[in-house]
């Protein structure tokens, strides 16, 4: 049996390096032959993980969540297997342990944190067992691929009954995944964001859960934070946003930092003040979950807040760029929950913009495009006096131009540009204060590539100008 | 003054269909073709008779049931609308709710509003990607692109289809027919939105929807360039020539 697992590292790690000689990243490849060769390699590498694994799905915030997560354990000084993003379905994962073992079948490593695809869920539990699973939030996310978020739901529940060594850590404000207390029978965690000055009584935005998913009847909102994330109740049954473990309030933002003030089971964590680095209610919400997870395996509170204050975003998750003396932004929109949100922080930051959007509709973009019609540019037509210049690329970059002249952009101000390096030169290049880049999950890559490439020729030929004055 | 009925859009909201609306609005107030978009949904009093253009898009499968119920209420006000020439758009969930009935795979047959002669079967295979189909714009061939997601078959009775496929799976991916088109009411499977890159269907539309009213007008113009390279880089893509 032993010399089975190895044969199938072998193969896999093989596959890696030659995969990689040829230019792909070799993410899946060496996990797909590892258990072609020996189905239970998974099963068998994760038995081995010295403390708890922790699975964190659900649409959005996956990655920044698992690489909070997998900061505060490695500040903590354990050892941690984490799985890179875009590698998150089972042949990914299987990938990571693999290229974290040794070949005898070897792993050395206290903590797994694993951000998993919502489809992959069924697998993943039953080769994991994990101690956590961190549920994010559920929107509208590539609906061609994944049906209607309902079946979702469903698939992602069945598999967690019976998952009995599993606690569960829950976002309160979404009752798309607050039903999970109930419906799975699972020990669970909430955390949420209080009510505050900034949260509306209304929401314009398109949304789902308009319904108790117990009893049917219309849930009634005292306010919301974004799409369906707020303070619900059900007028028939009794649902209601449960009162979380873990609750932030908001304090503000200085110097980069937003911080906010926690409180567990109603009062407030000494010294809790939670800093981090990244714009967007969406980021506090991951900060959260993280916060959550890492204190239920029982890291002390310091430590938490101290490796949150530290975790810069990874690619094209807000991630900033000086271009010049000028700031840009990179932002990765898989969906129209995301992409709002990606928005609202444009419109709120001060100054003029130029913005670039690179929309493609390959397997992993949506090969839909539709779902764009349900993201509200409108905010932007609505007050484009400070947006300069719209850039659209990618596969479907007449579609992303369509969109934005029926928002309400003046045609005059949006171009269609599929060479994609000459679009972001302009982008960056244009007259506005800051340029905001968004891209679809097959753009981000190339896109992150061309703003560094196009960074370092520019810092570059500053340093040569001076060097000449 | 057009009159256009959004049917409930909170919960008919999915794969932005509510760009048809926003396509429809829009094209009209360009036009200074003055336009009210009236919001309706469950429980809501609605009178066909005063509306000139109704939008159904469709939702999954619990709002799909909510809609029916609520709909069915207000059935034999809607057919003699349609009798009478009212204009309505009906996608995806909205086109299958307008037929006989839906028969699912354990053979109930949930009943429609059986305005138009037609009904759908649950199939086993679900019919997903983009499409083309071919139909006929004042007598003229063209060609109209989606976005097909629908796991249900539709098969025609005594209706004519809205256009042939060209690249796609159609209502059925067996007889080359998409959607469906009674007096006045145009039903399809395509999503993209329809309205936003097909301006000539929506045009047709408005122009209907004036007739309704009784203005019998030619529509000015627009700079459609936008509209025509989105809709002509999907048709490039596939091979398909731009008409």
């Amino acid at each position: 049996m032993k010399l089975r697992l190895t044969s199938a590292i072998f193969a896999g790690r093989s596959a890696a390096k030659l995969s990689r000689t040829c230019g792909y990243d070799g993410s899946s490849l060496p996990g797909m032959l590892a258990r072609v060769f020996y189905p239970p390699a998974l099963k068998e590498l994760a038995a081995q993980v010295r403390r708890d694994i922790i699975v964190v799905s659900g649409t959005n915030g996956k990655t920044t969540t698992a690489n909070m997560i997998a900061g505060v354990l490695l500040e903590a000084g354990f050892k941690v297997i984490s799985n890179r993003e875009g590698a998150n379905m089972i042949s990914g994962i299987t990938t990571s342990f693999i290229m974290s073992s040794v070949i005898s079948g070897k792993i050395d490593c206290d903590y797994a944190v694993i951000e998993a695809d919502e489809a992959s869920i069924p697998d993943v539990l039953n080769n994991l067992s994990p101690r956590v699973v961190v549920l994010t939030n559920f929107f509208r996310d590539q609906l061609d691929r994944y049906w209607e978020m309902e079946k979702v739901i469903g698939v992602i529940r069945d598999s967690l009954r019976g998952q009995n060594q599993a606690t569960l850590v829950l976002n309160a404000d979404d009752p798309l995944v607050a039903q999970f207390q109930d419906t799975t029978g699972l020990h669970s965690h909430f955390f949420g964001l209080a009510g505050n000055e900034n949260t509306s009584k209304v929401n314009t935005q398109t949304r789902e859960a308009k319904f108790c998913p117990f009893c049917g009847s219309a849930l009634v909102y005292d306010y919301f934070h974004y799409g369906q994330l707020g303070a619900y109740s059900c007028p028939d049954c009794g649902f209601k946003r449960p009162s979380p473990q873990v609750e932030a309030i908001p304090l503000g933002m200085a110097d980069g930092l937003s911080s906010f003030r926690l409180t567990c089971q109603g009062e407030t964590v000494p010294r809790g003040i939670m800093e981090i680095q990244t714009q967007g209610l969406h980021n506090l919400y991951n900060a959260l979950a993280a916060f959550t997870a890492s204190k239920l395996v029982g890291i002390d509170v310091q430590t938490i807040l101290s490796s949150l204050k530290k975790y810069r975003p990874a690619i094209g998750r807000a991630e900033k760029f000086k271009y010049g003396n000028k700031q840009a932004y990179l932002n990765l929109v898989k969906n129209p929950a995301g992409f709002n949100q990606g928005l609202r922080t444009l419109c709120e930051a001060r100054g003029t913009k130029d913005v670039f959007i690179a929309l493609n509709d390959n397997f992993a973009d949506s090969r839909d495009v539709s779902w764009i019609w349900d993201v509200d540019f409108e905010m932007l037509g609505a007050d484009h006096k400070h947006l300069k210049h719209f850039l659209c690329s990618g596969l479907r970059g007449e579609d992303m131009a369509l969109r934005l002249k029926y928002a309400g952009v003046p045609a005059e101000k949006i171009a269609v540009n599929k060479d994609m390096r000459r679009a972001i030169k302009a982008a960056l290049g244009g007259k506005a204060g800051a340029t905001y880049i968004f891209a679809t999950y097959t753009a981000l890559r190339p896109v992150h590539k061309i703003v560094k490439s196009l960074v370092e020729k520019r810092d570059a030929n500053d340093q040569g100008m001076s060097s000449v004055s | 003054m057009i009159r256009a009925c959004h049917l409930y859009p909170d919960l008919l909201n999915l794969y932005g269909d509510r760009g048809n609306v926003m396509a429809f609005q829009k094209r009209c107030q360009w036009r200074n073709i003055p336009i009210q978009i009236i919001n309706k949904s469950l429980g809501d009093t609605m009178d066909f008779s005063n509306y000139d253009f109704v939008f159904l898009g469709g939702g999954s499968d619990r709002e799909q049931k909510l809609i029916a119920a609520d709909l069915m209420k207000r059935r034999d006000q809607f057919e003699k609308a349609v009798e009478n020439g009212l204009v309505v758009l009906a996608i995806c969930g909205g086109y299958q709710l307008l037929g006989r009935y839906y028969a699912t795979g354990d053979g109930r047959h949930i009943p429609g509003l059986a305005i138009l002669d037609l009904y759908t079967r649950a199939g086993s295979a679900r019919l997903v990607g983009n499409a083309v189909i071919e139909m006929k714009q004042a007598g003229a061939p063209v060609k109209v692109v989606g976005f097909e997601n629908h796991s249900g078959h539709t098969f025609l009775g005594g209706v004519k289809p809205l256009g042939k496929v060209l690249y796609g799976k159609g209502n059925n991916g067996r007889d080359g027919l998409e959607g469906a088109r009674y007096k006045n009411v145009f039903c399809s499977y395509l999503h993209g939105p329809l309205l936003p890159k097909n301006a000539g269907f929506t045009d047709t539309l408005i122009r209907l929807s004036l007739r309704r009213r009784g203005i019998d007008q030619d529509l000015k113009p627009l700079d459609d360039i936008f509209e025509e390279r989105a809709r002509t880089a999907l048709l490039g893509r596939l091979g398909l020539k731009a008409n």
